[in-house]
């Protein structure tokens, strides 16, 4: 205990410092005002949390800094978003984007097939070229003609902003299905599937050594016939489909966009990881710039679909009751009422904002950490984490475990961004902010740390909305009858400030292992 | 063996040079313009091609500057935007507000950079790498806010920009804007001989040995904290330097130069051109605003996503940026250009 006490000497003193500083804060406002502060507080922390955790997991096993991912985290709020208002689009798109992915869902059975074939030297250089060049001119013929119920950015009638509007108003636009008219339908998919298998069958000549003896994985061709069975199923029952989730109640259509968001934003994430960042593993700046470029695609495209102005994702019904026997005085009472508030220690709490987030944010708290500390693949990727090469040299598959948890990171992200979507709106810089707060918190908390992850989130929330409410109140100035307000810029400049003391006091955070 | 005369040795640099020295009357003769009109600063293209063209010089002069903490000492720093941003700054307010002369003004600015690496010193030996990133990011974002708070904004202008500079006439880019060209592109050229000579002197050297292997050069008996922080003070005052002539150029100072974007400007910048080549800090900044430019006239609203495809096509197909590439590949380009020469028959 003693030489516990003597290692820690710095980190518990910092502690100490902090917890008294909260005290300190407690003591000057109201109880009301300061149950509210604290659970806004934990309410950031949560989101930030959900972009921090993905993010050190990623930085602790494959040494990648993702600085797209405040774009992802945007990009799963705008998918979720997409999926909760528009239902119709999402099921429009559906069948496209399968047969899109079931041609690269064979990559690895091309290679087997091409290395029985002998090709000159020089039509060996032009093929793969041939192959991605006719593939783009199918997907640029077929793409723009392929009929997609979609929102127009450019009139205000039939903008995000309006459906935004219209869904939270309880009401939907009525829009009319869209029937393929330019192009046949039987073309529209054949051309879509071959021009995908095309460019994966390019993609795949790239490089290809000659008598490498590659075995052919049976479970591509599952993956294959799953793909082209959604893609199929979803054309055939476009319409009942889309009914069946316009008819569903807000709350389970929430549950699905939020499913909807998770997934995609995994499959966005293994995609980032086993196209564009694998060949960079040898050169970790160019990561950097990769990925910075990324963000700037990322920020640009959902500038271009989405258009440029703010909105909110609706809330659910299930946190959004208004009338009689509301604000709930108690949770008993909200469960039967739904209020969108409730009375807590005499504050008005918003549900969903206040109490759902921080307790989603819990769970995933634990249930990553149960993943960490009780499963094999935690397993390898906490041993990964402390010596890639030792890993590797076991005989697991690490280049697997790199994209799952490249997917596992960017999913969280996404999971982070639906979630804060009804809470703080979508715009299309929601990205970089809450990046930088996530950051902030990693470095206080440590890098590749996941119980400092979650530290360093909370503490960055709580100091951010202390600050803020102490903006609206005040601080009193002992011995003094001034009052101090902190102006709005200081919101951030105190976390950042925060991190730069912690930093220099305990240079690899405050849970970190020395080095 | 006799060794190659000067000139011999440094054909290229000195045609560039050359080039470059002419550019503006070039233009102007394209443009139907007599080179007497371009001496005499009446406006037309070639005004408006060396406006480019002192922009490129200045983010080349800025670009340099990242190009010696971070591509040979091997310093990732995120808060080099700052560097610049206090001279810019510094100057505008002490021109605007305090109406000092421009010596004095120039003088002031490099002892800030100077009390500012100094500042970043402090920061050095205790954090190492992606921590060392983190905490100039720190203090570049602290550094942004506070141009940006209201409270500041008699001297910063906040988020409008620092605006209403009077430039001393002589070099006013409004009315002297080719003599303004010239001496950029002298500042620009001696920083470069200077930075050349850093680099292949022996502190240079350890330098590169530090970004090397740290460890190793402690061991070599080298206090590494002395020459890290001789790189960061000599980064600091170009970056400064670069902010002066930002400030006396533009009309607006605008904020962003000190956010964390401007940061990114420059790392871009030298990724483009190549790492630790120097050079290619100046190609990068060429190819960078040039394209910049181009694609927000052709394109307009959506260019930065054609930008960042680029970038990523950068990083993907010419991972050593365009000086390092051509570098590694300029004895094969020579071996192909007299494999072609011969076809024709001549030796």
């Amino acid at each position: 205990m003693n030489s516990f006490l003597r290692k820690n000497l710095v980190l518990i003193g910092t502690l100490v410092v902090i917890a008294a500083l909260f005290a300190a804060a407690a003591q000057g406002m109201d109880k009301q005002d300061f149950v509210i502060t604290l659970l806004r507080g934990l309410a950031v922390g949560s989101i930030t949390f959900l972009v921090a955790s993905g993010f050190s997991l990623i930085f602790g096993l494959l040494d990648v800094l993702n600085l797209a991912h405040g774009t992802l985290f945007m990009i799963g709020a705008y998918i979720g978003w997409t999926v909760f208002v528009r239902p119709d689009t999402f099921v429009d798109i559906l069948t496209p984007l399968a047969l899109i992915l079931s041609g690269f869902a064979l990559a690895d059975v091309y290679p087997a097939l091409t290395t029985r074939t002998r090709l000159g030297s020089s039509m060996k250089r032009i093929l793969p070229w041939m192959l991605i060049v006719v593939s783009l001119l199918l997907f640029g013929y077929i793409l723009p003609k392929y009929p997609i119920a979609i929102w127009d950015v450019g009139t205000y009638a039939q903008s995000p902003v309006t459906f935004a509007f219209m869904t939270s108003q309880g009401t939907r636009l009525p829009v009319a299905p869209i029937a393929f008219s330019e192009i046949s339908s039987a073309l529209a998919w054949v051309g879509l599937l071959l021009a995908s298998v095309l460019a994966a069958l390019g993609l795949s000549l790239f490089g290809n050594d000659v008598g490498q003896t590659r075995s052919v994985n049976w479970k591509n061709f599952i993956v294959f016939a799953v793909l082209l069975l959604i893609a199929i199923s979803g054309s055939i029952f476009n319409d009942p489909f889309t009914n069946f989730l316009l008819g569903l109640s807000s709350n389970w259509l929430f549950v699905f966009s939020v499913l909807i968001a998770v997934l995609s934003g995994a499959g966005l994430g293994a995609l980032m990881e086993s196209a564009l960042i694998r060949p960079l593993y040898s050169r970790p700046i160019y990561q950097l710039m990769l990925t910075l470029g990324l963000s700037a695609i990322g920020i640009e495209m959902v500038r271009a679909i989405w258009g440029r102005p703010e909105f909110v994702m609706p809330k659910p019904v299930f946190f959004n009751g208004t009338g009689d026997g509301c604000p709930a005085t108690s949770f008993a009472d909200w469960w039967t009422h739904n209020c969108s508030t409730i009375l807590l220690w005499d504050g008005r709490v918003r549900v969903y904002n206040e109490i759902f987030i921080p307790l989603v944010g819990l769970f995933v708290l634990i249930s990553i950490w149960l993943l960490l500390q009780r499963t094999r693949l935690g397993m390898v990727i906490r041993a990964g984490v402390q010596d890639r090469e030792m890993v590797e040299a076991l005989g697991i598959n690490v280049r697997r475990v790199f994209t799952m948890v490249f997917a596992l990171g960017v999913g969280l992200a996404a999971l982070g961004g639906v979630l804060a979507a009804p809470s703080s709106g979508l715009s299309n810089v929601m990205g970089e902010s809450l990046f930088l707060n996530a950051l902030i918190a990693l470095a206080i908390g440590g890098l590749t740390n996941y119980p400092g992850a979650a530290l360093g989130s909370v503490l960055v929330g709580l100091i951010q909305q202390f600050i803020i409410k102490y903006g609206q109140i005040g601080i009193a100035i002992p011995f003094t009858d001034m009052v101090f307000k902190p102006s709005p810029p200081l919101v951030p400049a105190s976390t950042v400030l925060l991190m730069v003391i912690i930093l220099l006091i305990l240079p690899n955070g405050l849970l970190g292992k020395k080095e | 063996m006799a060794q190659p005369s000067f000139f011999v040795k440094h054909r290229a640099s000195l045609i560039a040079l050359l080039l470059l020295v002419l550019l503006p009357f070039v233009v102007g003769l394209f443009d139907g313009e007599s080179p007497l009109a371009v001496w005499k600063n009446e406006s037309g293209n070639s005004k408006f091609a060396q406006g480019l063209a002192i922009e490129i010089f200045i983010l080349a002069l800025y670009a340099l500057s990242y190009d010696l903490i971070f591509g040979i000492t091997g310093l990732l720093s995120f808060g080099h935007s700052m560097f610049f941003a206090v001279g810019a700054y510094l100057t505008g307010i002490a021109i605007k507000n305090f109406s000092l002369p421009l010596a004095a003004t120039l003088g002031l600015v490099f002892l800030a950079a100077i009390v500012q690496a100094l500042l970043f010193g402090i920061v050095l030996p205790r954090v190492k790498g992606i921590t060392f990133a983190l905490v100039t990011l720190g203090l570049g974002s602290v550094f942004h806010i506070i141009v940006m708070s209201t409270e500041l904004g008699k001297y910063t202008g906040a988020d409008v920009g620092l605006q209403g500079v009077v430039v001393p006439a002589f070099i006013s880019p409004a009315n002297e804007r080719l003599r303004f060209y010239f001496l950029a592109l002298t500042v620009l050229i001696l920083v470069y001989l200077l930075y050349q000579r850093f680099v292949t002197s022996p502190t240079g050297r350890v330098c590169v040995a530090i970004r090397e292997n740290e460890n190793r050069a402690l061991m070599l008996g080298y206090n590494t904290f002395y020459f890290k922080l001789a790189a960061l003070t000599l980064s600091s005052m170009t970056a400064a330097l670069a902010g002066f002539l930002h400030a006396l150029y533009q009309p607006i100072v605008s904020p962003n130069v000190a956010s964390m974007g401007f940061t990114v400007t420059a790392l871009l910048i030298i990724l483009i051109g190549g790492v630790s080549t120097l050079q290619g800090a100046f190609v990068g900044a060429i190819v960078y605003r040039l394209l910049d430019f181009g694609l927000r006239r052709y394109i307009g609203e959506s260019a930065s996503f054609i930008n960042g495809a680029i970038y990523v096509a950068f990083v993907l197909f010419i991972p050593f940026g365009i000086v390092g590439t051509w570098r590694m590949r300029s004895f094969q380009m020579k071996q192909g250009w007299e494999r072609f020469l011969k076809m024709f028959g001549r030796n």
